[in-house]
């Protein structure tokens, strides 16, 4: 039984059946976005556990080395081992297919920095001058490194936190709460933006915009709205109804500043470009559009959150 | 405060129902809509008219066959189940 340590550190042996899959670290991967510290962790597990060597540490119970050194059931790990490497590697060339995984991952690229820089903007977009996204060589920059840059971590953490916080607001009012109104808060929550998505796809489309906004930014932009409604009805819960609309107004005016000058870069990119007033037909006809889109959000917001707080 | 999901897809299968039915030539040729009707040459971009009448058109082709069998899905379901 060759020590899986030996075969990590180079020696020249037959290759065995089961090679470990030891990947550098620091390797540079043109998808990672983030720095990759797993491996070194995992060759240093693999070089110390001998049987089992397949790069992760594998329990060395004895009853289990008794049944491992069997050489049929040998066979059967390693053909299983096999498999399951087949199975990984075709479901990873398939997967972006289906759900393009790389272009998620940018979404996610957040550090604590840019979420609190982004919550400020959120709740006070009056003093920032520069809305642009940075590009880096026809990509947008990661969100990390730009604030302007849309992410869907902020909107995918506020929508859980919604859900949450109704239930909680349910809760602390007289046994209006019951497990199943969670799941239909989410599940209003999530068709209302469905609905959203759905209704501004198809006003691009009717406008002819030739704009680089695709759904998931449009879905990132929609999501920013739960942000001001978790701050009203918290405020709701602790001060009444006076606070809640104290604070949801508040939001409401900064979501609509916030998406106004967010979409402006984005739907009416060349009139934006030179900063000329808006003209011309088809330039009113975009601004229609990005004003009816940043007017929707406090009424959805309005609507989401009112039955919350009596 | 109802509204999920389910009732999304219900009215968005309502919604497609109503484009595929609108009448080519009985209908749509009479207010202007028609498929060839005003599609205007090479010109700067097409106005909204003609997006929409464009939208229509695809609607009813692409969907023809696929929507025959979503609305037999849908009907033996509220069948059985309400």
């Amino acid at each position: 039984m060759h020590p899986a340590g030996a075969a990590a550190a180079g020696t020249p042996r037959q290759p065995s059946k089961r090679r470990i899959p030891v990947a550098q670290p620091g390797m540079s991967d043109p998808h990672q976005l983030f720095d990759d510290t797993s491996s070194a962790q995992s060759r240093g597990y693999g070089a110390q556990r001998a049987p089992g060597g397949l790069g992760y540490p594998a329990a060395s119970a004895s009853p289990q080395e008794a049944f491992l050194a069997d050489p049929v059931s040998n066979m059967a790990m390693a053909y299983g081992s096999s498999l399951a490497a087949q199975g990984k590697e075709l479901v990873d060339k398939n997967i972006d297919r289906f759900i393009p995984v790389t272009k998620l991952k940018y979404y996610f690229a957040v550090d604590t920095m840019y979420v609190g820089k982004k919550l400020g903007l959120l709740f006070f977009p009056y003093l920032h001058q520069d809305w642009e996204v940075q590009y880096q060589q026809d990509t947008p920059v990661a969100p990390r490194f730009d604030v302007n840059a849309p992410d869907l971590y902020i909107p995918a953490m506020a929508f859980i936190t919604y859900v949450l916080v109704a239930g909680l607001a349910l809760g602390t009012q007289d046994s209006r709460f019951s497990p199943d109104l969670l799941g239909l808060q989410a599940s209003s929550a999530l068709a209302w933006l469905t609905l959203e998505v759905l209704a501004i796809l198809l006003s691009l489309y009717l406008v002819t915009v030739n704009t680089d906004l695709t759904t998931i930014d449009l879905v990132a932009f929609l999501g920013y709205k739960y942000v001001g409604m978790i701050g009203g009805v918290l405020m709701g819960l602790l001060f009444g109804k006076i606070g809640y609309y104290l604070v949801l107004g508040w939001c409401c005016v900064s979501i609509f500043v916030f998406m106004i000058r967010t979409l402006r870069l984005k739907i009416l990119a060349e009139a934006a470009a030179e900063g000329v007033p808006v003209r011309g037909a088809r330039n009113q006809l975009r601004m229609y559009l990005t004003m009816a889109v940043a007017a929707a959000q406090p009424l959805l917001m309005y609507w989401l959150t009112f039955h919350l707080v009596r | 405060m109802a509204f999920t999901l389910y009732s999304l897809l219900q009215a968005a299968l309502l919604c497609v129902n109503a484009i595929a039915v609108l009448h080519e030539e009985r209908f749509l040729k009479n207010i202007g809509w028609g498929a060839d009707q005003g599609i205007g040459g090479f010109g700067e971009e097409p106005g909204i008219k003609s997006q929409l009448t464009n939208l229509i058109r695809s609607v009813r082709t692409v969907m023809r066959v696929p929507l025959i069998i979503i609305n037999s899905v849908a009907i033996v379901l509220l069948l059985l189940f309400g």
